[in-house]
């Protein structure tokens, strides 16, 4: 048995002390994991070794297929058996690859559970490797082209001949599967196998298209998803299963169009983490520094009669009273009055949200509301002035002023400073994106791409938005003066301001859990329209009031780890996850416009929030080059110069594209080298001292273990 | 520091006093008053104040803080406020204005300005006269490069050898010597290739090396004859073998028409036979699919004027529609594009490639160079890459004094090949940032230095024209002549230019930790994930998520991977697009497997994966910095990171060599009861290299010559590899509050090392453009017409 040493930090098995065999294939574009510990006789164990030396002939099949990483890893304490073997895969749903394995009793296992998934064996992870055996041992070989499913999935309807109508390479046969979740496609014609999922929740549109050349009483249909693709299918009239699919597929893409409920309430995975614990208004607030003698945590709005699209518990200022209060929420649109999102650490200044207010054309005034202003003002003992950013273009907030809403006059708000931030509206951000599409799916114009780009104007929304916010800080941060930030009715620019301003000033917010708090406090809580700015579940597509303001919002968020690099503690894969999960309906986190609609809803209650599988498995969305950068203000650049297009999320589905070795892979592995070594050197030490004092003390001063020398996130 | 300047032959020409420098466009606040000189090698500019925020400097050993070397100045520019006029000045023009402000616009894109208010207007108006008149000198003995070289040879006190500081650049093979090429004929295994001499004194080629390689079929007496029909008498030359037996060749064109079949038919049996397989011969015409050197030229200065002379602000909403203008991305992937077919063909089909290019000086240059890069990873430790632009540009004659047009001269033959080529290679270092051994800085640095006229690399058109002008030059300094008499430095002795601490900005602590690595455990390691997440996902993992971003991200990875499942399987077998290359389809397969660092490096070409090199173009442009960010941050973390493992292995040298009284010998170790110790390290540290640029060899490789340093220089050196240490707290900044420990120390900046502090800006607040945002004014004065009707 070789002798070669290697260890794994925090595998299970990397207990064992002495000899290690390791055999490393990568040769991947790894997607599916697994673990997989088995307890093997003697006579396996050459049958292992037959299969680790005979991996060559792996090379037939993965030079055609994304590739698995496998590693294998035995362990042995020296002459004894049985030995421990516990055996890593992670390898791709590259079904070809499974049944390669299949001559070894092994990868039974790792098929049942690749594509079992949530189904049955609901093993405790922490358990040991022999107990996975156990399980995996009895269970049967599962046919590969069954449709995995999360836990509460069903399927609706299945359609053994459907085509594909892959955008690259051409058509493709295989069984079009709909659940009351996903859409899933496999292809056994190709090898290796192909597939396709796309949850249903992502779908905007379904859209039927001709099919020339495919004969007659064949239907075309274009799934035009919100998640920048437009997959094709067609289908032959005559086969009643195909019909039954599209219907199904039809009912539900768009559940609440045919009264069913959201996918969310019907999913019933249990996760380690309760996710809806993540946001804790007044333990949010009480870290900032709330209340103090200027500004009170208020119980106003805990019926959300004040406001039916504000949460429960509002900051206002302390010495207002509950009747100037409602006058201020009936001269402001949507009765959306000035609430306190953060509040400087040192100076005091805050960040207040609101909506327009209800000027009109006829220049109405409310004392309550310039009182109401003032009060902050003055709530702030740095500056004796008050700045407000109206984010809208100027001539957009006459036009509105026009309509009975407006903006503040500075000739009756003493001391106010009203700045126009020019960031055009809902529509002009939605028409942006649907070009970016264009330009982007399904192939990419190489002579015009960057003009095309520039046609979208998508970056330069992004540079108007990042311009903003840091102006919004930077009032605050040098300026050390209060800010207010309102559009129209204060759930759109706004939450994209002021979250984006807070991004930059409270390092809290950079974090995983405070990013959580943050979306859960400026865009969920404080109602942003997530469900008609989406449309969860609504067929109408054509509803003007969809718009992506969120994914514009993520795309900034993304913009700024770009330019920092290490002041973020999560990584872009956690972004995406956000994006991803926006649409899919699977978690309850984005459903619904307010916080008094979840309520009634009773949204968590009866579905998962995304945080409780983001939260359960951290390390994967934590970014290794993390370094906290507490109190550091961020300033990004916004200049086009260096805003990107973030390719990784929108051009993710053009297959020309690679995935690069990011640089994070090779700091894990750096970083995993580095706590090898600390550990070797530790143990040296304690051999050293134990076996004979040292001779040179000098070396031994020198060598005292230096852990968390390098300020570098290590996850835990 | 004066004595310092004459002893390498630097003379002042011309000098005034109380000139301000401007440094932001809106006031004068800023602005840095101080001394105007020009002497026969820079513009200097001495100044008793310091700029405001500057911590960190990047020192030159040539070149002050404010100097610009004459070489590098693109354009002088006068201007007198009061009469409103302004003129371009070139060489011994007059002046007939008293001029108020001189502005340098540089080859390296900084652009200066000084104001001359209270400095004596005869003095200003001298000074500026002799910076255009140096800037453009008649001759190229007047290049300040001979100069040095000679000043070099009357002060060498015999520590040198060849002329050249030892275990300076040394190290890197020149390929003047048919040792070289003998060493890298062995390396890539080509025995059917030999080394000739036929032209040893230049006697059959004016524009070829004395040495170079043909094939083993081909005698003397052949190429001699072949000679006279091609362009420039240029044999076809030798490039580089891949290991199944294909040659890479380069060509020119043959100019007489009567022979060019039959020659060009026996070239292709000689590399034919070359061929261990005797595969056939594959012609690439340079000339027909790539731009030409003018294009290149049009493509940059339109480049320069997106980045740096448009007005900031301004130009913003058109920006990306502007670099599209320009074309030089285009260029950049036509480039890499031409190099992957290449490489297609080299090791996909297995057949020798011919560059073919007129006279086989320009484009072939780029291509053999890329081609090698991708394909033997040799070529990506920083030795290789010198000895690789030593091979295919320097060597093969590449007119470096034209294309650089150091004579200003003719600005038809002035063309960015160079520079276009390092921008190639920042295109495969951003894709596979772990590949290469250098940094970002080094190819900047590189491209910097060719403004820098002192070093033989970037002095020559080819090597007979160095051997002929340093003749004649050293015969009218009565300097003997002879084989070691006058010698350029090669750009590759960087201690001419940096300390070796700041060499170590050089070092891509991707590729040493990598490094590291490979030495601790024979084979590169992959960081797997704990079992414990893989359970947590599978249990509740929604398909989406399992099919792709969520999951796999961590493993090996972890962007885009969404794609791998749902859209990889689309590449595999079965029907294909009818219109894909077989080209195509060989990256395409590539690109289905991942990459290997040490393997053949493909570049993505969409236009969505090329990036533009921020760091070269936007460093000198002040609103485009980002304090405390950019990818500097990332490589600082990365560097103490790496500097940490250094540190641990040695402490662990130390540990096993201690008990046993040894060093660390295989036996020894595996037999000690600690023998969970991997096989122990081959290279890098028990054994450190014997010079700083030693130092930065890859582990792998062996010294090759016995150490003279004495034990604590080794282990300095070997600490030293990475510019950011741990336990560094002595670093340039660290006088600034957070310089050191935790954080990111606040020189950082994305345009680190360099600082556009003190090149020409609108002051922008934090580093944002917030100027315009808040007072909306539109300001670059004068320069901003002056650019638009000088270029």
């Amino acid at each position: 048995m070789s002798t070669h040493v290697h260890r794994l930090p925090l595998s299970p098995c990397g207990s064992c002390a002495s000899h290690f065999l390791c055999v490393r294939v990568c040769v991947c574009l790894s997607v599916l994991c697994m673990c997989v510990g088995l307890d093997l006789q003697d006579r396996n164990v050459s049958l292992l070794l037959h299969t680790l030396t005979s991996l060559p002939f792996l090379s037939l099949p993965l030079s055609l297929s994304p590739s698995p990483l496998l590693q294998f890893h035995l362990n042995s304490s020296t002459n004894t058996t049985p030995l421990s073997l516990s055996l890593s895969v992670s390898f791709s749903l590259s079904l070809c690859l499974c049944f390669r394995f299949c001559p070894l009793a092994l990868t039974h296992a790792a098929v049942q559970d690749s594509c079992d998934g949530g189904q049955g064996s609901q093993y405790d992870s922490d358990s040991e490797l022999h107990s996975h055996a156990q399980v995996f041992g009895h269970q049967p070989v599962v046919q590969m082209d069954e449709v995995p499913l999360v836990p509460g999935e069903t399927i609706k309807a299945t359609a053994n001949n459907v085509m594909y109508i892959c955008p690259f390479s051409g058509a493709l046969n295989g069984k079009l599967t709909v659940t009351d979740y996903k859409l899933y496609f496999v292809s056994l014609e190709r090898e290796p196998y192909f597939l396709l999922d796309v949850n249903l929740g992502a779908i905007s549109r379904l859209e039927t298209i001709s099919v020339q050349s495919n004969g007659e009483n064949t239907c075309g249909i274009e799934i035009v998803c919100k998640d920048m693709r437009s997959p094709r299918f067609a289908y032959k009239k005559e086969d009643q299963s195909n019909m039954e699919v599209m219907e199904m597929l039809t009912k539900h893409a768009f559940p609440l169009s045919h009264g069913l409920s959201l996918f969310a309430f019907q999913y019933k995975e249990e996760y380690p983490v309760d996710g809806w614990k993540v946001y804790d208004a007044v333990a949010e607030y009480k870290r900032q520094g709330l209340p103090n003698e200027s500004w009170t945590i208020s119980k106003l709005n805990s019926s959300y009669e004040v406001c039916d699209t504000y949460p429960a518990l509002l900051v206002i200022p302390s010495n207002i009273t509950e009747d100037e209060i409602r006058r201020v929420a009936s001269f402001r649109a949507k009765h959306r009055i000035p609430v306190l999102s953060w509040i400087h650490p040192e100076t005091q200044a805050t960040i207040v949200r609101c909506s327009q207010p209800l000027v009109g054309p006829s220049d109405r005034r409310c004392k309550e509301d310039e009182r109401y202003l003032q009060t902050i003002m003055d709530a702030n003992a740095q500056s004796h002035k008050l700045t407000i950013f109206d984010a809208r273009q100027s001539s957009v907030a006459d036009t509105n002023k026009a309509k009975d809403g407006g903006y503040e006059s500075e000739n009756f708000y003493p001391n106010v400073e009203l700045n126009f931030l020019e960031i055009p509206n809902i529509h002009v951000m939605r028409e942006s994106l649907r070009k970016l599409k264009e330009v982007v799916y399904p192939t990419i114009d190489d002579q015009r791409w960057l003009s095309a780009i520039d046609g979208t104007h998508w970056l330069e929304y992004i540079r108007l938005l990042l311009a903003g916010a840091v102006r919004v800080a930077d009032k605050l941060e040098s300026g050390k003066t209060s800010v207010v930030v309102h559009c129209s009715d204060g759930w759109d620019r706004t939450a994209q301001l002021t979250s984006l301003a807070m991004l930059m000033l409270d390092s809290h917010y950079r974090t995983l859990r405070g990013f959580q708090v943050l979306l859960e406090k400026e865009w969920i809580s404080f109602g942003h329209k997530f469900a008609s700015r989406v449309g969860h579940g609504d067929e109408n597509h054509a509803n003007s009031e969809r718009s992506p303001l969120f994914v514009q919002f993520i795309d900034c968020v993304w913009q700024m780890m770009r330019q920092f690099p290490a002041a973020f503690e999560f990584n872009e894969l956690f972004l995406i996850a956000i994006l991803d999960h926006l649409y899919s309906c699977l978690f309850g986190t984005f459903l619904y416009s307010s916080e008094k609609e979840r309520v009634e809803q009773e949204v968590q209650s009866k579905t998962v929030s995304l945080w409780s599988y983001i939260n359960s498995q951290a390390e994967d969305f934590s970014n290794p080059f993390y370094v906290d950068y507490q109190h550091q203000v961020l300033y990004p650049l916004a200049s086009v110069r260096h805003l990107e297009l973030w390719v990784s999320y929108y051009v993710r589905w053009n297959p020309r594209m690679r995935p690069q070795v990011p640089v994070h892979q090779n700091l894990k592995e750096l970083l995993f080298l580095r706590a090898e070594l600390q550990r070797k050197v530790e143990e040296l030490q304690r051999e050293v001292s134990s076996s004979h004092s040292l001779s040179s003390s000098s070396d031994h001063n020198s060598s005292s273990p230096s852990h968390g020398g390098t300020p570098l996130h290590t996850s835990a | 520091m004066v004595g310092e300047e004459e002893k390498r032959g630097e003379i002042v020409v011309n000098e005034v006093n109380f000139v301000r420098k401007c440094i932001g466009v809106d006031s004068s606040q800023d602005d840095l008053w101080g001394k105007l000189i020009c002497t026969n090698f820079k513009v200097s500019f001495v100044t008793h104040n310091s700029l405001p925020q500057q911590n960190f400097r990047y020192v030159h050993r040539l070149l002050g803080e404010h100097d610009v070397p004459l070489a590098c100045v693109e354009q002088v520019v006068t201007v007198n406020d009061a009469k409103g006029k302004q003129k371009v000045l070139g060489s011994n023009q007059k002046l007939k204005f008293n001029p108020t402000e001189l502005i340098l616009y540089c080859k390296d894109l900084r652009i200066l300005r000084f104001r001359f208010d209270q400095a004596g207007p005869e003095g200003a108006k001298k000074v500026c006269l002799a910076i255009a008149h140096y800037s453009q000198p008649a001759d190229p003995q007047l290049l300040f490069g001979f100069e040095y070289a000679g000043s070099r040879y009357y002060n060498s006190s015999g520590e040198r050898v060849n002329g050249v500081d030892p275990g300076g650049g040394q190290q890197t093979a020149l390929f003047d010597r048919p040792s070289d090429w003998d060493r890298e004929i062995k390396r890539t295994g080509a025995s059917e290739w030999r080394v000739c001499s036929v032209n040893e004194g230049y006697v059959v080629s004016p524009s070829l090396p004395e040495y170079f390689v043909v094939p083993a079929s081909l005698a003397d007496q052949d190429l001699k004859q072949y000679a006279c029909s091609f362009t420039g008498q240029r044999i076809p030359l030798w490039c580089w073998n891949h290991p199944n037996g294909s040659a890479l060749v380069r060509m020119s064109s043959i100019s007489d028409p009567q022979q060019q079949r039959k020659l060009d038919q026996r070239i292709c049996t000689a590399i034919t036979k070359s061929h261990p397989q005797r595969s056939d011969v594959l012609k690439s015409d340079l000339d027909k699919q790539l731009p030409n050197i003018q294009e290149v030229q049009a493509a940059l200065l339109k480049l320069r004027q997106a980045c740096v002379i448009e007005p900031f602000e301004e130009s913003e909403e058109k920006w990306l529609s502007s670099l599209e203008a320009s074309r030089w991305m285009d260029y950049v992937r036509a480039f890499l594009k031409h190099a992957v077919e290449v490489v297609y063909s080299l090791e996909g089909k297995h057949t020798s490639v011919i560059l073919l290019e007129e006279e086989d000086r320009d484009l072939s240059c780029v291509v053999a160079c890329l081609v090698q890069l991708m394909l033997d990873p040799h070529c990506r430790s920083l030795l290789g890459f010198q000895a690789l632009v030593q091979k295919e540009w320097v060597m093969a004659g590449h007119r470096f004094l034209d294309r650089c047009n150091h004579l200003k001269k003719n600005d038809k033959e002035e063309s960015p090949l160079f520079l276009l080529f390092l921008d190639c290679v920042w295109q495969l270092l951003n894709q596979y940032p772990s590949a290469f051994e250098f940094s970002e800085t080094y190819l900047t640095v590189l491209s910097d230095s060719m403004w820098v006229p002192v070093f033989s690399t970037f002095l020559f058109n080819c090597p007979k024209q160095r051997a002929d002008y340093s003749r004649d030059f050293a015969r009218s300094r009565s300097i003997p002549l002879g084989d070691q008499a006058l010698r350029f430095p090669p750009v590759w002795d960087w201690s001419q230019q940096f300390s070796p601490k700041d060499q170590t900005l050089f070092n891509n602590p991707l590729y040493v930790g990598k490094s590291a690595t490979c030495v601790q455990n024979g084979a590169v390691k992959s960081f797997k994930r704990t079992k414990k997440s893989y359970s947590s996902t599978l249990r509740g993992l929604p398909p989406a998520l399992r099919n792709g971003q969520l999951l796999s991200e961590v493993d090996t990875l972890p962007r885009r991977n969404s794609l791998v499942l749902r859209l990889r399987p689309e590449l595999g077998g079965g029907a294909r697009e009818p219109c894909e290359s077989p080209c195509e389809r060989f990256m395409r397969e590539r690109f289905s497997r991942p990459a290997e660092p040490q393997g053949t490096l493909l570049p993505q070409l969409l236009p969505s994966h090329l990036a533009l090199w921020r760091l070269y173009f936007l460093r000198w442009v002040p609103e485009a910095r980002i304090p405390r960010g950019g990818p500097p941050a990332a490589y600082h973390k990365l560097s103490l990171l790496v500097d940490e493992i250094h540190t641990l292995q040695s402490r662990l040298r130390n540990y096993s060599s201690g008990p046993h009284n040894a060093t660390s010998s295989p036996s020894a170790l595996t037999s000690t009861p600690s023998s969970r110790r991997p096989p122990p390290v081959p290279a890098p540290a028990p054994a450190p290299a014997p010079s700083p640029i030693l130092a930065l060899v890859p582990a792998p490789k062996p010294p090759q010559r016995p150490q003279s340093l004495s034990q604590p220089d080794q282990q300095q050196q070997h600490q030293g590899r990475m510019y950011f240490r741990v336990s560094s707290l002595a670093l340039p900044g660290s006088g600034s509050g957070s310089g050191s420990g935790s954080g990111t120390p606040d020189y950082l900046s994305s345009s680190f090392p360099f600082s556009p502090v003190g090149n020409l800006c609108r002051r922008g607040l934090l580093g944002t453009p917030l100027s315009k945002l808040l007072s909306g004014a539109r300001i670059w004065l004068s320069t901003e017409t002056l650019a638009n009707e000088t270029l």
